[in-house]
């Protein structure tokens, strides 16, 4: 088992008599993509906010990077990176500023911080930018610098809030793949979103959570191995004749749940196969397939898209 | 610096601030204990209270027994302030801070050594000891360091044309208006180092004092109300707070930024007021202490702002708040006050006085006098009187109308000064448990 850099075990957060986090159990393990996926109001922001000791936790624990959330803020503080939802703006600071304030704000000493801020803002493409107002980017910009302010104590672990929400597609795929660049730098990304389609280009790891709680996580593969509790596999042949060879050869083999028709499709016919087994289950009855001198067209596996199983897990309860 | 030496680095510095605190403590019950030994020696129920308390206070200081131990006290009083913000400057990790711990240290020991101030070895062993703590850690030396949000702050208060244009509009309109109030007061005839030009150096002395004081009492609590919550209402704020900055760190760098500009419109009107020499009838004490006043008031009430910028969401519920607060408290207060004292003074020990009981007369001229201490206005105008009419700047004998015998009396600017120290140093401490404490009672946050 690898390493957890963010664990938390039945954390809960109540604001009066509303409670936004509920038990959660989360585990992060260094290194990952971690995906951090529910509807709107359940309970994202909260976690965040107690991950990144702005918020305390009613009951329950966090650590970070080995640090209790509770007991060493400080700590904590020094080994993460948060961006916010909202970009803090301070409308009359330069670029270079704006670094400079949070490197000093970290402890960075003043002779190192000239040479970290043009790694910075190379990193996130924004040299050209150095003596602008901050208040003069655009919100791409303003996001990759924001994430540039994460990095400038070089945090293990960085934990962003939505960091593409309202983005347009080209800055979006940009701060995608500036995440994707950091990771391999090491760093462990731990971020929510409501975008599936980010999850699930980059993601390692998912963690769903409505209401409160967390109802599904883990790596990408296990999740989908988990919520398919059985594999579909759509054989193509030239003809009805050929697919009623597919459904006899099939019939009898270990592992076939069911056998169903499909609608032929430009003249060619389709069977679909409900099966149980593993990987190489399906290698096998590929082979089963061609030894029985059936001529096939296609032979795919349908993997069923992160939104049917986001659909399938959570129940629509919005708090 | 790696999570683990950040940790360390925190205890260090609340070890350190925690020493100061309880030095500061210290003093306070001292000077607690002060007053109530005085005040048993004012209702004389000891004959020799007071030359006892000099004796053991303030060996080696001459003059009256009880102003001394006065003096005394209000030392102790001075101690507890300096203390008190030293241990929010160590917190902060402000760099002047050990620099001031020394002298600290050092004007204890002066005062130890000149004034025969008994109680100076205990400031000096809490400032002492707080540098060994600091000082013999290599990760809390080397953590010293300038303010970041002091520098940002300033880095965009000062840019541009802004500051410039800020300061330039300010100089013109004082230098008209020093104009006009020459213009008014000069008369053929008055020739330099003349008694009537000495008057019109005094008008310009006082006109212009009058003014940076209403501008200060203005500007102060206005620049320093909007600190907090304006990071609050950019949402900047959370940022600060995931950084390793500390609670003091951001209040103490904020004030410094504001103070520093109200600092240098300060200095600027200095060529103005110091026009006043050129007529005479002006001395530079007078200069000195009207300099002290402004400064002092400047600072309490950048921090009446700032704790209500700490205590509050809104930037307009803080603005709101502190300008009220320092209105009641310099003129609602004061005013009201003293028209009842005055009036009950002349009823109860007036020359046909109800009741001649001097303990009693000499509360009411304290009290009065405190009044007068909590208006910058009325100290300033107090102290300038009194140097200039008895060339007293210190201590001097007040006679009771009851019996004829004398009780000691600081010039205002001291208590003023002392006081207002006291009350910064306060809310100071008090500013950085508010940060803490809206930080903890935090509201839900919606996605």
């Amino acid at each position: 088992m690898t390493d957890m850099i963010i664990v938390t075990k039945d954390l809960v957060k109540q604001f009066g008599k509303f409670t936004a986090v509920n038990g959660l159990s989360l585990q992060v393990p260094a290194g990952s993509i971690y995906g951090f996926v529910g509807p709107n109001g359940a309970g994202k922001t909260t976690t965040m906010r107690m991950l990144t000791t702005l918020t305390r936790p009613t009951h329950g624990e966090a650590w970070v990077a080995g640090h209790s959330v509770t007991a060493d803020p400080r700590a904590v503080r020094r080994a993460i990176g948060y961006m916010p939802d909202e970009f803090g703006v301070y409308d009359d600071m330069r670029v270079w500023e704006y670094l400079d304030f949070f490197a000093a704000c970290y402890d960075i000493p003043e002779n190192q911080r000239k040479p970290l801020i043009s790694d910075l803002l190379e990193l996130v493409d924004l040299t050209h930018r150095r003596d602008d107002m901050v208040d003069k980017l655009s919100r791409g910009m303003k996001q990759r610098l924001s994430l540039a302010r994460t990095l400038a104590h070089d945090p293990s672990v960085l934990i962003l809030d939505e960091p593409a929400s309202g983005l347009d597609p080209r800055a979006r795929v940009e701060i995608r793949e500036l995440l994707v660049e950091l990771s391999k730098m090491g760093k462990t990304i731990f971020f929510s979103t409501h975008i599936l389609a980010d999850v699930s280009e980059i993601c390692t790891h998912i963690g769903i959570i409505e209401a409160g709680q967390m109802i599904a996580q883990g790596s990408m593969n296990d999740m989908r191995a988990q919520l398919q509790p059985h594999r579909e596999i759509t054989v193509t042949v030239k003809d009805s004749d050929a697919a009623a060879l597919v459904r006899s050869t099939l019939e009898s083999f270990p592992g076939v749940i069911g056998i169903k028709d499909l609608e032929p499709k430009g003249g060619r016919s389709l069977v679909r196969i409900d099966y149980s087994g593993d990987d190489d289950g399906v290698a096998a009855m590929s082979g089963a397939i061609n030894g029985a001198g059936i001529a096939v067209l296609g032979f795919n596996e349908e993997t069923k898209d992160l939104e049917a199983i986001f659909m399938r897990v959570t129940k629509g309860i919005v708090t | 610096m790696t999570p683990e030496s950040v940790s360390h680095l925190q205890r260090v510095l609340e070890r350190a601030a925690r020493i100061l605190r309880i030095g500061a403590l210290v003093n306070g019950a001292l000077a607690g204990l002060i007053l109530v030994l005085g005040i048993i020696g004012a209702l004389r129920i000891f004959p020799d209270m007071f030359a006892t308390l000099h004796r053991l206070l303030l060996f080696n200081t001459p003059g009256a027994d009880d102003a001394t131990v006065t003096g005394a006290m209000l030392l102790a009083l001075l101690n507890l302030s300096l203390l008190l913000v030293l241990g929010v400057g160590a917190l902060a990790r402000e760099t002047w801070t050990l620099a001031a711990l020394f002298a600290l240290a050092l004007a204890n020991l002066g005062a130890l050594i000149g004034l025969g101030y008994t109680l100076a070895p205990l400031t000096i062993a809490f400032a002492l000891y707080t540098l060994y703590v600091i000082l013999r850690d290599r990760i809390a030396r080397g953590a010293f360091r300038p303010n970041p949000v002091m520098i940002k702050e300033l880095r965009g208060r000062m840019r541009g044309v802004r500051a410039f244009v800020v300061l330039t509009v300010y100089l013109s309109l004082m230098g008209g208006f020093a104009m006009l109030l020459y213009l008014i007061y000069s008369t053929a005839g008055r020739d330099p180092g003349s008694a009537a030009a000495g008057e019109i150096g005094r008008v310009l002395f006082n006109g212009v004092f009058a003014v940076e004081l209403l501008l200060i009492i203005f500007i102060a609590p206005a620049f320093t109300a909007g600190s907090i919550t304006g990071e609050r209402e950019r949402q900047t704020y959370d940022l600060l707070r995931t950084t390793l900055l500390s609670n003091a760190s951001f209040v103490i760098g904020k004030l410094e930024s504001a103070l520093g500009y109200v600092m240098l419109l300060l200095l600027a009107g200095i060529p103005l007021q110091a026009f006043a020499f050129l007529f005479g009838g002006v001395s530079e004490t007078e200069l000195l202490l009207s300099l002290t006043i402004l400064v002092i008031t400047a600072i309490t009430l950048g921090t009446i702002g700032i704790y209500f910028s700490a205590g509050n969401e809104r930037t307009l519920n803080a603005s709101v708040r502190a300008y009220s607060t320092t209105l009641i408290l310099l003129f609602v207060v004061p005013s009201v006050i003293s028209l009842i004292l005055a009036v009950l003074n002349g009823f109860l020990f007036g020359v046909s006085g109800l009741f001649p009981y001097a303990p009693l007369e000499a509360v009411f001229v304290y009290l009065s006098h405190f009044l007068t201490s909590i208006n910058p206005l009325a100290a300033a105008v107090t102290t300038q009187n009194l140097l200039v009419t008895q060339q007293i700047a210190g201590f001097y004998p007040f006679t009771l109308s009851v019996d004829g015998t004398t009780i000691p009396l600081a010039s205002p600017w001291i208590n003023f000064s002392i006081l207002y120290t006291a009350a910064a140093s306060i809310l100071l401490t008090l500013t950085i448990r508010a940060v803490r404490n809206l930080d903890e009672r935090e509201l839900p946050h919606t996605v």
